[in-house]
């Protein structure tokens, strides 16, 4: 299995790497959208899918990796831009996890969610002070080009992680902790520092979109970067495609940002419909999104095999 | 004299306003067979909530192997070899058996192995229980009988010195009680822990440890031999009951 995903990551790489030599500026764009929803959304899964704590604070990592790059991007080089989003989003989800962790449930959605309006407006606050402005017009910025590969590699290094983590203690420790984090602390695991540490990292990959990000829209504000429209939009595509799987999140983030992109030109209203509906019934009758219904499938093939 | 495997002294837990447990002093040595007793809300619960670090308690001592463990974390507890069972079980329902006793072997179970040769590995835990039939089955999808005995197993996979159990005969048949009790006399015999058991059922309990102590209101009422305990005119006016009385005599 471990080969047949590496085999997966790898061929959907390649393919990935080629599309700006074959698609128009268009469709290069749309998929770099949907290299974005693979980050945010594997990375989501890999914290608030394993444990069950459902996090609405993606707009906030996403927006203070954007930030770090606006105010980065002329004097450091690129590499540094990035990651300096990755370490300021994720030290900002180890402060905030290490006082709103203990939460569960809908406290924890809401209380992330207000995180991220309150990052926005700290931020918004912050620029008007310091800078005199809100919005900030990003010249001299790399390439498209680079910024697409930039995406890809953050892509690939959310799943490649997300495949570590499964296999790995730590992963086990999570899903202990989204079983029953109770049982899971009093068989040794020291729950508070796992949930931290694995909010923080899946944190690092939204503030890495977000650094790469900012620089393809040129024109950054608070409210396009902390847009919560990032996170629903995040937690929806991983609680769709599976929010306890690898490649569920994967596969629904390349059809809901197709989606996203066709019908919102087309039909606006109708494709905020067609979300809500399906996230309730993901939530209702899916709660192993459409990645469970592959495995039950599959299980009952191997039952009627038998 | 040697050091108790468990020391608890003058452990008091309050929620809010309410005094759940207060005052407790318990000493298990080590292979001691140890049975609580005490009628509904009397803090036995909430008390090895306190022993297993589920609970801080607002004032008391726990010294785990010598070792002063007040106010750690649950984990480090599981660590220090204290393990524990809960009165409905909790097993990671999404699991396979075998599984959910894998993850105490990996956590607390990990650095203790040298401790606890007999809990080697996952087969000899599950034959220990004679649940290795049903290894590859969902945790969630097995007899409510087989999920007590999964419970212990995780318990026991994180290789303990301490075995504390809460309720593990409720809601079973008269036959499964009694295996349920020759189990708890096994833990203690072959895998030569310390073991802490509460029970409802008190006849079963009384049959089967050492000692007992008696908790009422949260304090300790009595501590003693059972055949001692059990005709202690407070304990019967407290708990017991003329039935029960007579079910011993």
């Amino acid at each position: 299995m471990p080969g047949r995903a590496l085999g997966a990551v790898a061929g959907g790489a390649l393919v990935a790497a080629a599309l700006p030599w074959l698609l128009d500026d268009f469709l290069v764009s749309l998929a770099l959208s949907c290299l974005m929803y693979i980050a945010l959304a594997t990375s989501w899964a890999m914290f608030s899918g394993a444990t069950r704590y459902v996090s609405l604070g993606t707009s906030a990592f996403f927006g203070l990796g954007a930030y770090v790059s606006a105010w980065t991007v002329k004097a450091a080089p690129w590499p540094v831009v990035i990651v300096g989003g990755a370490l300021v989003a994720a030290a900002f989800a180890g402060l905030a996890g290490l006082a709103i962790l203990h939460l569960r449930g809908t406290y924890f959605a809401v209380l992330t969610f207000g995180m991220s309006e309150l990052t926005r407006h700290a931020v918004t606050y912050g620029e008007k002070q310091y800078a005199g402005t809100v919005g900030r017009v990003l010249t001299a910025v790399p390439s498209n080009l680079t910024v697409y590969f930039t995406v890809l590699v953050i892509a690939i290094a959310a799943v490649g992680v997300a495949v570590a983590v499964r296999g790995s203690r730590f992963g086990l420790a999570l899903i202990g902790i989204g079983a029953d984090e109770q049982r899971a602390q009093t068989l040794g695991v020291p729950t508070r520092w796992v949930k931290v540490a694995g909010f923080a990292l899946s944190a690092a990959f939204a503030g890495a979109a977000g650094a790469a990000m900012a620089v393809r829209w040129t024109y950054i504000d608070p409210m396009a970067v902390f847009n919560p429209f990032i996170g629903l939009q995040t937690v929806l595509i991983a609680i769709v495609g599976g929010p306890l799987s690898l490649t569920g999140p994967v596969v629904a983030a390349l059809v809901f940002s197709l989606l996203a992109e066709f019908l919102r030109l087309q039909f606006p209203y109708a494709y905020l419909i067609a979300l809500g509906l399906l996230l309730i019934v993901a939530v209702l009758y899916l709660p192993y999104g459409l990645a469970g219904l592959w495995r039950d499938r599959a299980r009952d093939e191997r039952a009627a095999a038998r | 004299m040697t050091t108790p495997a468990l020391a608890a002294r003058g452990i008091v837990v309050r929620f809010g306003g309410l005094t759940a447990v207060d005052g407790v002093d318990l000493e298990i040595e080590d292979r001691a067979l140890v049975g609580i007793i005490g009628p509904n809300g009397a803090g036995k619960t909430t008390f090895f909530n306190a022993l297993s670090g589920l609970v801080t308690p607002a004032s008391g001592r726990l010294f785990v192997g010598g070792v002063d463990l007040t106010r750690k974390p649950a984990h480090v507890f599981a660590r220090a070899g204290v393990a524990r069972t809960f009165q409905t079980p909790r097993v990671f329902a999404d699991m396979t058996v075998e599984e959910s006793v894998r993850f105490g072997l990996e956590f607390a179970g990990r650095r203790r192995r040298a401790e606890r040769a007999a809990l080697a590995d996952v087969p000899a835990i599950l034959d220990f229980l004679g649940l290795a039939d049903c290894a590859s089955l969902a945790a969630g999808a097995v007899t409510p009988a087989r999920q007590r005995l999964l419970e212990i197993g995780m318990a026991l996979a994180t290789r303990p010195r301490i075995l504390l159990l809460d309720e593990v005969a409720a809601g079973l048949t008269q036959t499964e009680v009694r295996s349920m009790a020759r189990l708890v006399r096994r833990c203690r015999d072959e895998l030569r822990l310390s073991v802490v058991w509460i029970e409802h059922a008190v006849a079963v309990l009384l049959d089967a440890v050492e000692r007992v102590l008696v908790l009422h209101q949260g304090r300790a009422l009595a501590e003693g031999a059972p055949a001692v305990v059990a005709r202690n005119p407070e304990v019967v006016e407290a708990y017991l009951g003329d039935g029960a009385a007579e079910a011993r005599s």
